[in-house]
């Protein structure tokens, strides 16, 4: 009779039915003196007791599915098996799964005026493939003077710009990369690696650099996929106190989301002026009010723990309220004009300072 | 007193014995053929019976670990804990050691049981040798970035961790999970990891590993299913990030990927299967005993996907399979043949892997959903974790 069986359950029931209509006629029968009729209570209130927990034990392991078998509840299944390797279903393989998470697509030297070729580093133009988020995407990676995969690993900085394309724009790769360039030769910045990318790599409209809910996951490829990628095609650092992102043009709203993030990976956030109070063109949360909530940066502020990370804002200004919910072991500062373009190469500075822990 | 102390357990046993003891000397005061006695008879019988049951239930959660105290029980009005633990400034330790012991020594004989609630491990003494048999330590680690706790979890470090010659090694790491309900305590005594991880260690068939072992539910009775619950509990990130920094920074362990893997059973499964997935960053390789591979439906836990089909989708291996890149990550999937209702699930998923994820699977002929089915499964899944960390 199976232990999960309902026989073994009817037969239980039946029995402690029986045994308690039973205890109960007999009652005045056992109340006679005597060892014998003393025995007799005795077995005949464990029988019926155990029949009744018999019926629990049975019913619960029903419910719950904990014993398969006999065998199984008293231990004397000794049957193992071994691991056996699934045969991958190749044909359902993706384009995206088997494709390198960055190939390098071009690579040009950045000149530093007053300087000799060569001594500017390299600004190299590259393919990301997201391995979680699928998401692929090209941008720009710039890897400073006497970078090496022998020398010791570098800070990155990742730059959020809609202007990442276009070349001499303020918040453009080459800008950027001519800029990094120059004050790390001037001895104002150390050596970091720079990657400059769009906040619109989903293929669409800017969504905050935010998973949409079972649509482009543009929040795991910032959090995830490329501080991964990056890690393993260049000498970089691991951990967030080695990762720095600057939201240039339009990028202000994806660099404090990413350093407020759970899951994040920085540990400094450089932003442009700007309300940062809801993510730019988010449509999609899924129709989930927690979703949403969780968007504003100030809802974060308010509700989840202060991330150890260090914010630098251009001027107080429109980012007020946010600064005024700011706690440790958060910390943030403000620089240059509280309107208009972020200043470049101070901000630059001050992001190799804080990567480099100084205050 | 504790719903788990042994004293409550002989309470309850003093009591159902005492009760069968006064009914068999009243006995004859109620053998009268009327109503009344009657009556008398069949309440007399219903107490004891409900005292024997309760002896019962209370042997149950303990041998099964589900509930630590009566404020978890479901119902209990503990029930909505708020997200946020800390507030203020951290500088203190994400990894607080609240008692530590030798670990589990090949041969001798079985740990001696351990309740669950902080301090129950000695306080770190002047400790025999954790050279030979390593340490178990009792902890909780705090999350950095989502400010949950893990509750009274555990930290076993192997011998190894303690001798000259791996004075300079990084061991690699295999986050353990609970079921739901489940506590800590039960991978300790039920699962016996790491008993069977010393023994496989000692005998050179598993690389020395440390094994951190956690409930599945920090916000526990919340079932919050692994999930970063949208507007509530991070919980995802706080399992996949503030816990592998914060054992980062607190023992000699490995930062890559590559040396960190997950092991669960039941809804552990399901969960080191999804942060795997979901987090290929931190780890590489999952071990899911009798797990699923959706996320629950028409849970008890509101807002638990944020009321958002597409977060459902998310939180399903199966479905970001279908959807989203094959992650670079092994997985070792088990149920039984007979015994046990994941086997279908389990199939299922398995077919779906495809490159660069590698699936593998262990399926017994007979057991059920208990930890006598995953601790006869526990040693080959160990062994293959091995091979898969570096």
């Amino acid at each position: 009779m199976g232990l999960r069986g309902t026989p073994l359950l009817v037969l239980l029931a039946v029995a402690a039915v029986g045994l308690l209509a039973g205890t109960l006629w007999l009652w005045p029968v056992l109340a006679r003196r005597g060892a014998a009729v003393i025995a007799l209570r005795i077995g005949l209130l464990v029988a019926l007791q155990a029949s009744v927990l018999g019926v629990v034990f049975v019913s619960v392991n029903r419910t719950y599915g904990f014993y398969a078998s006999w065998s199984d509840l008293l231990g004397t299944d000794h049957m193992v098996a071994q691991v056996v390797a699934a045969r991958p279903s190749v044909t359902r393989a993706a384009a995206s799964d088997l494709a390198s998470p960055l190939v390098s697509l071009a690579s040009s030297p950045v000149v530093v005026p007053g300087a000799r070729r060569g001594q500017g580093g390299r600004l190299e133009e590259v393919r990301f493939t997201g391995p979680v988020s699928g998401i692929a995407v090209t941008g720009h990676v710039y890897l400073p003077p006497g970078y090496s995969p022998a020398s010791r690993p570098l800070p990155v900085i990742v730059v959020i710009s809609r202007q990442a394309g276009s070349g001499a724009a303020s918040y453009g790769a080459q800008r950027v990369a001519a800029v990094a360039a120059a004050q790390i030769r001037a001895g104002r910045m150390s050596p970091a690696i720079v990657a400059v990318l769009s906040p619109a790599v989903a293929g669409r409209a800017d969504q905050g650099c935010l998973d949409s809910p079972g649509g482009p996951q543009a929040g795991t490829f910032f959090s995830q996929d490329l501080p991964q990628t990056l890690t393993l095609a260049y000498h970089a650092a691991t951990g967030p106190s080695g990762w720095a992102v600057l939201g240039g043009a339009g990028g202000g709203y994806c660099a404090l989301q990413l350093a407020t993030a759970p899951s994040g990976q920085f540990g400094v956030a450089a932003a442009a002026p700007g309300t940062y109070m809801l993510p730019p063109g988010r449509g999609e949360t899924g129709g989930s009010p927690g979703l949403r909530s969780q968007d504003s940066l100030l809802w974060r502020l308010r509700h989840w723990p202060p991330p150890p990370v260090r914010i630098l804002f251009a001027g107080p200004g429109q980012a007020r309220h946010f600064i005024s919910l700011v706690r440790p072991p958060m910390t943030v500062a403000t620089i240059g004009p509280a309107a208009g373009p972020l200043p470049l190469a101070p901000v630059l500075d001050w992001i190799g300072h804080a990567l480099a822990g100084r205050p | 007193m504790g719903l788990t102390s042994g004293t409550l357990l002989l309470v309850a046993i003093a009591a159902a014995a005492g009760s069968l003891v006064a009914i068999v000397w009243a006995w004859p005061r109620l053998a009268r053929r009327r109503p009344a006695h009657l009556a008398a008879r069949l309440a007399a019988i219903a107490v004891s019976q409900l005292l024997v049951i309760a002896v019962f239930l209370i042997w149950l959660n303990s041998y099964f670990s589900f509930y630590a105290s009566w404020s978890q029980l479901p119902g209990a009005s503990a029930g909505t804990r708020p997200a946020v633990l800390q507030r203020a400034g951290a500088v203190a330790s994400l990894v607080t050691v609240y008692g530590s012991r030798p670990g589990p020594a090949p041969g001798r004989s079985r740990l001696a049981p351990l309740a669950d609630g902080a301090g129950t491990l000695p306080r770190e003494a002047a400790e025999s040798a954790p050279a030979t048999a390593g340490r178990l330590q009792q902890v909780v680690i705090r999350g950095e970035r989502t400010g949950l706790s893990s509750g009274p979890g555990y930290v076993y470090l192997p011998p190894q961790y303690f001798q000259p010659a791996y004075a300079r090694t990084r061991f690699p790491v295999v986050l353990a999970v609970t079921g739901y309900p489940g506590l800590a305590g039960g991978i300790i005594h039920r699962l016996a990891l790491p008993e069977v991880a010393a023994r496989l260690i000692a005998s050179g068939r598993v690389r020395p590993t440390v094994y951190v072992m956690l409930t599945v539910s920090p916000l526990f009775p919340a079932d919050t299913e692994c999930t970063d619950v949208p507007g509530g509990p991070q919980v995802a990130s706080f399992l996949a990030q503030d816990v592998p920094r914060a054992v980062e920074r607190t023992f000699r362990v490995t930062a890559s990927p590559a040396g960190w893997g997950a092991l669960g059973y039941s809804t552990g499964g399901y969960c080191a299967v999804k942060l795997a997935m979901m987090y290929p960053d931190r780890f590489s390789a999952a071990v899911s005993m009798a797990g699923y591979y959706q996320g629950v439906r028409g849970h008890p836990v509101p807002g638990l996907w944020g009321g958002s089909i597409g977060y459902w989708h998310e939180n399903s291996p199966s479905w970001r399979l279908r959807h989203l890149p094959a992650p670079p990550v092994s997985v070792l999937v088990t149920s039984s043949r007979v015994g046990d209702e994941s086997l279908p699930g389990t199939l299922a998923f398995l077919r779906e892997i495809r490159p660069p994820m590698r699936g593998y699977s262990l399926i017994i002929p007979d057991g059920g959903h208990n930890f006598r089915t995953w601790n006869r499964e526990l040693t080959p899944c160990l062994k293959w974790l091995s091979h898969r960390l570096s």
